[in-house]
């Protein structure tokens, strides 16, 4: 691939975990070491072995069961994990919507958030400012921009992080399925501004649970299974193979909504 | 170092942000809101300076300054160290979904405690008012402890946020480490009580020489000597890099531990 098109690059990663079984998070770790109790833990491959690449202006979709491995993929793309082999590249600006209320403190008021998660993202505070009118007006919250977020109701936290996360005008977009948080309006005009996003030649990276919603906004689609990448490529290809595996094991789940915390 | 100081440089819009979340946070809510992070150390200081100026009467003159001019340096360094244990387990929601340089917690837990730190001179400078204790022009060469004390302060917070983030333990052996280091250290007591032959094993404490020179400069209105400043940052600066080093080895690892 050309690398002047090219917006993110992940090379053969993988993400392990070790899970302590029931973890010590204290000094009792350190005698059991002296008295050489085991403490019992067990390695758990989030990622693994996972390459591909995306071109600017492509909107990507993820998709896999629970615990397939999206959502650790997206922190590692977004530089919250280090991989524990493997290296990404990410080239331009990138703006992470990855959990709700992501880069915000519940004390503060979301006027404060705005700018405290401005900040976190690298803006500076004069571009937070200039931004923050506009901000405040697609988020459409009314009088609860001045109140402090842990008063938010979960579509409000939403709305509030998408507003920041796009209006900052990224190069590249990731989402961990928060769009389903918000009312039918409110998709709406976030699927809007996520097209508007492609036409002007950025990236997004989208996790959802919603077929629907990936195979009508993406270019291309891949499926993870148990942390490795089964498919990567056309919606309806990845869709239908991510359905197929799901209807020998367990038809209930395909359109279920993710209880995501 | 040289990434520390470029990183603080980079994020100090984040950091001063960060500073000022901490304090407006943690008084939040509060009537008295934000004079707490004041009254709490002037209380303290109350205390000690009621209780001790009856029990060392005719030791030192103007007890209340003698004691002052090293106890508010030091709730600078024990409260910044107690924010600091907190500062990467406190900000797990931040460094769990956002990438962000991480040293910027520890660094705004000590920015914090540093706006706390210019504050709580205004009693002192009050009390030396009030008392008619000379004002020496040594004040002017404040700056030069307080540089050294907040170089010292950072590594230390380095080196227990990181801790903390293994063995939530840390925090509350930190409490007990800080009083005990407290009575050590000769804050509320003069070195002079002891015959020379002891003061060398305070002379391990290398809180002592950064501490010293606001005592110095406050109240005896004196400059500390040359190797006394050099004794000072040469702590400071191996505080500073210890701590930084063991918390730059581990920083990576944070996300999965906190």
């Amino acid at each position: 691939m050309n690398d002047d098109s090219l917006a993110i690059r992940v090379q053969n990663v993988t993400q392990r975990f070790r899970v302590i079984h029931e973890r010590p998070d204290t000094v009792r770790e350190l005698f059991a070491k002296f008295t050489r109790r085991r403490v019992s833990y067990h390695d758990f491959e989030a990622v693994s072995g996972v390459s591909f690449e995306v071109p600017k202006g492509e909107i990507v979709g993820l998709i896999g069961r629970n615990g397939s491995g999206k959502s650790t993929l997206l922190k590692i793309i977004a530089g919250v994990y280090r991989p524990t082999s493997g290296s990404v590249e990410v080239r331009g600006t990138l703006a992470p919507l990855i959990e709700l209320g992501a880069g915000m403190h519940h004390e503060l008021t979301g006027r404060e958030n705005i700018l405290l998660n401005g900040l976190l993202m690298g803006y500076s505070k004069d571009v937070m400012r200039e931004r923050q009118e506009k901000i405040i007006e697609f988020a459409d919250i009314g009088d609860f921009i001045d109140a402090p977020v842990k008063q938010y109701s979960s579509g409000m936290y939403m709305r509030l992080a998408f507003s920041v996360a796009t209006e900052v005008d990224p190069d590249i977009l990731v989402v961990d399925e928060i769009l389903s948080v918000g009312d039918f309006t409110f998709q709406e005009k976030c699927l809007d501004r996520l097209r508007r996003f492609r036409a002007s030649g950025k990236t997004i990276i989208l996790v959802s649970h919603s077929l629907s919603q990936i195979e009508e906004q993406c270019d291309r689609v891949i499926l993870l299974e148990k942390g490795k990448l089964t498919v990567d490529g056309k919606p309806a290809e990845a869709i239908h193979a991510y359905l197929g595996e799901n209807l020998v094991e367990e038809p209930v789940l395909v359109e279920a909504p993710s209880p995501r915390a | 170092m040289t990434e520390l100081f470029r990183d603080t440089i980079r994020y100090r819009e984040l950091i001063w942000a960060l500073a000022v979340k901490e304090l407006t946070v943690r008084y939040k809510r509060s009537i008295l809101g934000f004079l707490w992070a004041l009254l709490n150390p002037i209380l303290f200081m109350l205390v000690l300076t009621v209780v001790f100026s009856k029990i060392m009467i005719g030791a030192q003159p103007h007890y209340a300054i003698f004691l002052l001019s090293m106890l508010v340096p030091w709730t600078f360094f024990s409260q910044s160290l107690g924010y600091a244990a907190e500062s990467i387990v406190g900000n797990a929601d931040l460094i769990k979904k956002v990438r962000v340089a991480k040293l910027v917690f520890p660094v705004a837990a000590v920015v914090s405690n540093l706006i706390n730190l210019m504050l709580s001179f205004i009693p002192l400078i009050l009390i030396v008012l009030v008392m008619r204790h000379p004002f020496y022009w040594t004040w002017l060469y404040l700056p030069v402890p307080i540089l050294a004390l907040a170089i010292l302060t950072l590594g230390a917070t380095f080196f227990f946020a990181t801790a903390n983030v293994y063995y939530r333990d840390v925090a509350h052996i930190l409490q007990i480490v800080l009083q005990v280091w407290f009575y050590l250290t000769p804050i509320i007591y003069s070195l002079d009580f002891f015959p020379p032959k002891y003061r060398i094993f305070f002379k391990l404490n290398p809180v002592i020489y950064v501490l010293n020179g606001f005592r110095l400069g406050v109240y005896y209105g004196l400059l500390p000597t040359l190797e006394s400043v050099i004794a000072s940052f040469v702590c400071a600066f191996a505080a500073l890099y210890f701590g930084f080093w063991i918390f730059r080895k581990h920083q990576d690892e944070f996300v999965f531990y906190v």
